[in-house]
């Protein structure tokens, strides 16, 4: 494999093609490996436990803000536009189906990708690279079960929580976005929102998120278990965690949204 | 390997138990052979120093006996059990009575001094009594004189305390075999020295049996039983430090002509 190629790996490499499908296989390896510890015990919930306190809870501050953000920039943004059509009043509707829908998600995710897939790399790269992974194992210790499955399952869990935070945190943005300008009341605001939203809206969008913290997961843990050439190694697994992290969201979305079609959900 | 001290050994394998013994070793990365056709006996009791040059394969071979590396060839039996033919509980149950004290100690550099002693412990002996527990890690850092660095990060550590807590972890599980990987590399002499003394004590104390890795001739000169020299991926010659230091074989006498 071409390592000197730099944070996409073999991607952007002469001999990319068969070192990309290399790559492939030994993820699906690992994907295949993490299907088969995580059923078998023994379970490791206090790791679990903490591992969802750290990619969680410690997530949550920048996805609020991110979100914060997001809810009042699409909010003011948008308002000009449906101005022009006299549909200002479909603000707050499509800011919430819009936020609910795909942003809310798709933002979230890429957040938890750069902070939670990047410090995964880097932490289980510089355990790997300095001999931690191997002490846990003549320990006796199954390191790709106290490791790689208690993160692969707290990002699956928490990415869905994290996202439904964000979306409640996004409209309310809105809230206040809409009265910048005009002077809508909460429950008005509410009742708008909730109107325009539909099962089908919030469904797989809630499904899909959980498929992105297992990218998240997986993807972090992969790059961080196969780290060579001590720190350079370990820097490099942490930046490409996150851009194949991140590619794999936006490849997920639009399986998502292919499926979503299909079975008549849009 | 040489004939003088070859009779030495056999005499010495029939007269006591053999703790590991390893027949025909080999592990190849790609093209190049590393180990080809390595044979070793350890005894009960014994310090035996495995001495090679960088690079020859020494760490390669003791991560092959605790099953970090699976050889290409060859037998590997420790305490009576087919190293090779256990399968993953069976050996993790195995490991629990080897210790393996690592180059860099891989201390886990998240948790503190305590809980890194503490980690075995809680996973294997989970029955075990918070205050019993407690008690052993304590005792085990006062073994290697840092009872005051229990709630130190290992970032806070010098490299001769760090090379300490490492001993201290390897033992606490009360192993009845401790495989050393280069366990003075990277320290000043006299810390180097104090390191292979506390080895030395340790051993007693707790009555177990070692393999040391090293290019250090002080290592086996105050700690080995017995030196086997690995050269070429094989067991060249072995002896006591005094015989080998007295061979005529040249690539033996490379090493200690650096003395």
């Amino acid at each position: 494999m071409n390592r000197a190629a730099p944070y996409l790996g073999p991607m952007v490499s002469t001999t990319g093609y068969r070192d990309l499908i290399e790559e492939a296989g030994d993820m699906a390896r690992f994907t295949g490996r993490f299907f088969r510890e995580v059923l078998r015990p023994r379970y490791e919930w206090e790791e679990l436990l903490r591992q969802a306190f750290i990619n969680g809870y410690r997530s949550l501050p920048l996805v609020a803000v991110t979100a914060f953000i997001m809810g009042l920039v699409l909010t003011v943004q948008s308002r000009p536009t449906l101005e022009r059509f006299g549909a200002e009043s479909m603000l707050p509707a499509m800011v919430a189906i819009s936020v609910v829908r795909e942003i809310g998600p798709v933002i979230t995710a890429l957040i938890c990708a750069g902070k939670i897939g990047s410090s995964m790399g880097a932490e289980l790269g510089s355990m790997k690279v300095t001999e931690q992974i191997d002490a846990m194992e003549v320990s006796g210790t199954n390191p790709f079960k106290y490791l790689v499955v208690t993160r692969v399952v707290s990002t699956t869990l928490m990415v869905p929580v994290l996202v439904v935070l964000a979306d409640a945190i996004a409209i309310w943005a809105s809230y206040i976005g809409v009265n910048f300008k005009d002077t809508v009341s909460w429950p008005l605001f509410h009742q708008q929102v909730f109107d325009s939203l539909i099962f089908s809206d919030l469904l797989p969008a809630f499904f899909k998120s959980f498929f992105f913290g297992f990218a998240i997961g997986i993807v972090g843990c992969y790059k961080g278990f196969h780290t060579e050439r001590g720190t350079e190694g370990v820097g490099r697994a942490s930046h490409s965690a996150v851009v194949v992290a991140s590619l794999m969201i936006f490849m997920l979305d639009l399986v998502a949204v292919q499926i979503t079609d299909i079975l008549g959900l849009n | 390997m040489e004939h003088a001290t070859e009779s030495r050994t056999d005499i010495a394998v029939e007269q006591e138990e053999v703790v590991v013994r390893i027949r025909g070793l080999c592990k190849a990365f790609g093209s190049h052979e590393v180990l080809r056709g390595f044979d070793l006996d350890l005894l009960r009791g014994e310090n035996l120093m495995v001495l090679g040059k960088s690079g020859s394969g020494k760490s390669v071979l003791i991560k092959c006996i605790i099953g970090l590396l699976r050889p290409d060839a060859g037998h590997i039996d420790v305490l009576g059990q087919d190293m090779l033919a256990l399968r993953h509980d069976a050996l993790d149950r195995m490991r629990m009575r080897i210790g393996f004290l690592f180059q860099s100690n891989a201390l886990y550099d998240s948790m503190t001094v305590r809980q890194n002693l503490e980690f075995p412990m809680r996973r294997h002996w989970s029955v075990m009594d918070a205050n019993e527990r407690k008690a052993r890690i304590m005792k085990a850092l006062e073994d290697v004189g840092l009872a005051h660095t229990a709630d130190l990060m290992p970032s806070e550590l010098s490299g001769g305390m760090a090379k300490r807590v490492g001993l201290a972890r390897t033992l606490i599980m009360r192993p009845e075999i401790v495989l050393y990987d280069e366990p003075t590399t990277g320290l000043d002499p006299i810390t180097g020295r104090e390191i292979v003394e506390l080895i030395l004590q340790l051993q007693r104390q707790y009555n177990t049996s070692s393999i040391l890795i090293s290019h250090d001739l002080n290592v086996a000169k105050l700690a080995a039983n017995r030196v086997v020299v690995l050269h070429e991926g094989r067991a060249h010659a072995q002896g006591t430090y005094d015989e080998l230091l007295r061979a005529k074989d040249p690539v033996v006498r490379r090493f200690f002509m650096a003395l």
